[in-house]
C-alpha cells in the first residue's frame, strides 16, 4: 500500500455493492448512484462485484472492463483484492451491509488517524423495511475497532427514517406517460409483445417461485376478459413450467402462449427506465425484493409484493408491517382483500390466493385510486437521496 | 472479543478507548436474515449515555472486569442492593440494570454476577435462563397447543413476556434473559 492514496482524497462518493439476488441490490444502488450524479452533481464511483448481472439492467455495460462510465457514474469492477488503487472520497457507502475491501478499510482507518482527519463519511445503507424498530436504528453510529464511526442509514416510510429512492421528476414523467394509452401500446410493440389490445387486462409478473402464481395463471385462463401476463425469463417462470410446451430454459423473449383467455408473454430484460415504463403500463404488477417493490408503488398501480423469504417466516413480519402502513386510511374491506391476496401469495397458498383474487375484482376501483394517492403519502416530502445528502452534511 | 449478537446487558465493552456498560440490547432482523443489534450504552468514565447499532457479526472488545457471584437482597430507591456470600452489600443504580430490572423480584434466589469498575458495582448480569411465575395472562383463545400462537403475559415483578397461547396464570415459565424470550413452561 502506497502512501499516495492517503493524501489524494477527492469529493467523490464510493458505493460498494455485492450482487446477491441478480437485480435487487444492484438495482437499488444503480438508481441511487444515477440520482446522486444527475441531481446533486456528485461524482460517484460504483463498485460492483458482478458486472454480468449488472449488464442485464444496463445492457450497454461491458462486463469485461475494469472501469467504465454511464449516466455520469464511474462503474468499477470490484475484484478481491481490488486491482485498482483506492483513493478515498468524501463518502463511502457499503450497500446492504456488504463487507468493504480490506484496502478500503485500511485507507479509511489511516486517514482517521491523521491529525486533521480527512476520513470519508462511512455509511451502511440498509434494506428497506416498514417495521417500527427502523425508526430507532436509523442514523445511529457504529464505532469500529479503529475508533472511526460508521453510520447506519435505513430507508423507510416516515420522517424518522432515511426515506425512499425516488427521482425528482419521476412522478411527472409517469403522469405524462399514463395520460395517453398510445405510450403503453408503443412500449408493448417495442418489447415484441403482440396481440395486446388497449382495453385488455395486462399484468406484469416479476416474482420468486410460488404455487400461488401457478394457481393464479390457472384462474386467469378462465377470465371473462382477455388477459396478458408479461413474465421475464427467471424465477417466476419456474412456477409456470407445467403450462409451457417447451423447457423454461429454451424460452425466447417475445414468445407467447395462449391459454384460454390468457396470453402468457415472455418479456425481454429492459433497463431501469424501460422497467418503470412497463410497470406504469400494466394494470397490475406482481413484484419482488426491494427495487421493483418500490418502483411498483411509484407506478401508482395495484400490486402484489412477493417479499424475499427469510428464516422462520420472518419475512411475513416485514410484509405485515408494510401492509399496515399501506392500508392506513383504506376502507376495511378493501384493505382486508388486498392484504389477504398478498399474504396468500407469499405463503404459496393456492386456494386462498384464487379466492381473494376474485374478491379483488370487486374493490379494484378504490384500490386503483389508493395506488394513485399512495406515492406522495409514502414519500413524506423528501426522497432518500436528498435526505442522504443532508445526513452527510450534518454528520 | 464477542460478536455484537453475543453481547448482553451488564457486559462492559471498550469503544474508542473508553469503557461502556451495556444497559440494553435489542436484536432485530434486516433483509436476508442479517441480525442488527442496537445497544444502549453508558460511559463509565463520563457517566454519559449513547445508542449505537452494529451488525450481528461485528466483533466488540468486551473487557473482563472484577465480578462476584451475588444474590439480590432488596431495593433502596434508586439502588438495587446485592449481597455476596460473605454478606458484603453492593449498590447498583437502577439505570445500570437495564432490561434485567424487569426480572428482579423480592426473594429471588437466582445467582447473579455483579461487575465492578474501579471498586464500584456498575452492572448486574442475570443467569441466561430464569424461572418466573405468570401472574396475569388472557385465557387461551383458540386452544392452541402448538406453541406458535403467542400472547402477552405479566410475570412476578411486573415485567411482560410474550408466551405461548397455552400458558395459564400460575404457570412457571423459563425465560431467556438475553432476549427476553419465553422458552418453555416448567
Amino acid at each position: 500500500m502506497t502512501t499516495s492514496n492517503l493524501t489524494r482524497t477527492t469529493k467523490h462518493w464510493d458505493i460498494f455493492c455485492t450482487v446477491v439476488d441478480n437485480y435487487g441490490d444492484i438495482g437499488v444502488t444503480w438508481r441511487l448512484a444515477k440520482q446522486l450524479a444527475a441531481e446533486y452533481h456528485i461524482p460517484v464511483h460504483l463498485w460492483v462485484d458482478d458486472l454480468h448481472s449488472f449488464s442485464h439492467i444496463l445492457p450497454n455495460l461491458d462486463p469485461t472492463l475494469a472501469q467504465q462510465t454511464f449516466n455520469g457514474v464511474n462503474i468499477f469492477q470490484w475484484n478481491t483484492p481490488l486491482d485498482i488503487e483506492y483513493v478515498a472520497g468524501e463518502v463511502v457507502i457499503e450497500a446492504f451491509a456488504c463487507e468493504l475491501p480490506k484496502q478500503v478499510k485500511w485507507v479509511i482507518e489511516r486517514l482517521h488517524k491523521q491529525p486533521q482527519s480527512s476520513a470519508p463519511h462511512w455509511l451502511n445503507l440498509e434494506y428497506l423495511s416498514a417495521e417500527d424498530w427502523v425508526d430507532g436504528c436509523h442514523g445511529l453510529p457504529s464505532t469500529q475497532p479503529s475508533g472511526i464511526k460508521k453510520w447506519f442509514y435505513f430507508p423507510g416510510f416516515n420522517h424518522k427514517t432515511g426515506g425512499l429512492i425516488c427521482e425528482k421528476n419521476l412522478f411527472n414523467e409517469r403522469d405524462q406517460w399514463q395520460a395517453s394509452p398510445n405510450n403503453k401500446m408503443r412500449l408493448f410493440e417495442e418489447l415484441g409483445l403482440s396481440g395486446i389490445r388497449v382495453n385488455d387486462t395486462v399484468i406484469s409478473v416479476f416474482s420468486y417461485e410460488s404455487a400461488a402464481l401457478t394457481a393464479l395463471i390457472n384462474q386467469w385462463q378462465a377470465s371473462p376478459k382477455p388477459m396478458h401476463a408479461l413474465v421475464p425469463k427467471g424465477r417466476s417462470l419456474t412456477s409456470l413450467a407445467p403450462f409451457l410446451p417447451v423447457d423454461v430454459t429454451d424460452l425466447i423473449p417475445g414468445q407467447q402462449f395462449k391459454m384460454g383467455n390468457l396470453t402468457l408473454h415472455i418479456l425481454p430484460m429492459t433497463d431501469q427506465t424501460g422497467f418503470d415504463r412497463l410497470l406504469w403500463s400494466c394494470d397490475f404488477n406482481i413484484v419482488r425484493g426491494e427495487d421493483s417493490f418500490l418502483r411498483a408503488q411509484w407506478a401508482a398501480k395495484p400490486f402484489i409484493w412477493h417479499i424475499y423469504p427469510q428464516e422462520d417466516d420472518y419475512h411475513l413480519v416485514k410484509l405485515q408491517a408494510f401492509m399496515r402502513i399501506y392500508c392506513d386510511n383504506l376502507a376495511a374491506q378493501i384493505a382486508a382483500t388486498w392484504t389477504e391476496v398478498n399474504l396468500a401469495f407469499n405463503q404459496g397458498d393456492a386456494k386462498a390466493v384464487v379466492n381473494h383474487w376474485q374478491q379483488l375484482n370487486s374493490v379494484i376501483l378504490p384500490l386503483q385510486q389508493h395506488a394513485i394517492n399512495w406515492p406522495n403519502n409514502a414519500l413524506n416530502d423528501a426522497d432518500l437521496a436528498s435526505r442522504l445528502v443532508q445526513f452527510v452534511k450534518n454528520s | 472479543m464477542k460478536t455484537a449478537h453475543e453481547i448482553r446487558p451488564g457486559n462492559v465493552i471498550m469503544l474508542d478507548g473508553s469503557p461502556w456498560v451495556v444497559q440494553k440490547t435489542e436484536t432485530t432482523r434486516s433483509g436476508r436474515n442479517a441480525a442488527i443489534v442496537k445497544l444502549k450504552l453508558k460511559n463509565l468514565l463520563l457517566d454519559s449515555g449513547t445508542e449505537q447499532t452494529f451488525k450481528g457479526e461485528d466483533k466488540l472488545d468486551d473487557i473482563v472486569l472484577e465480578r462476584l457471584d451475588c444474590t439480590y437482597s432488596y431495593f433502596a430507591d434508586p439502588m438495587y442492593v446485592f449481597m455476596d456470600e460473605e454478606y458484603n452489600q453492593y449498590d447498583v443504580e437502577a439505570d445500570n440494570l437495564g432490561d434485567a430490572a424487569a426480572y428482579i423480584v423480592d426473594g429471588m434466589e437466582d445467582q447473579c454476577q455483579v461487575t465492578f469498575y474501579n471498586g464500584k458495582a456498575i452492572s448486574v448480569e442475570l443467569p441466561v435462563h430464569i424461572v418466573r411465575e405468570v401472574i396475569y395472562t388472557e385465557p387461551s383463545a383458540r386452544g392452541d397447543t402448538s406453541g406458535k400462537v403467542m400472547k402477552p403475559a405479566t410475570i412476578t415483578g411486573g415485567g411482560t413476556v410474550t408466551v405461548a397461547d397455552f400458558v395459564k396464570v400460575g404457570d412457571k415459565i423459563e425465560i431467556d434473559t438475553r432476549t427476553g424470550e419465553f422458552k418453555k413452561r416448567v
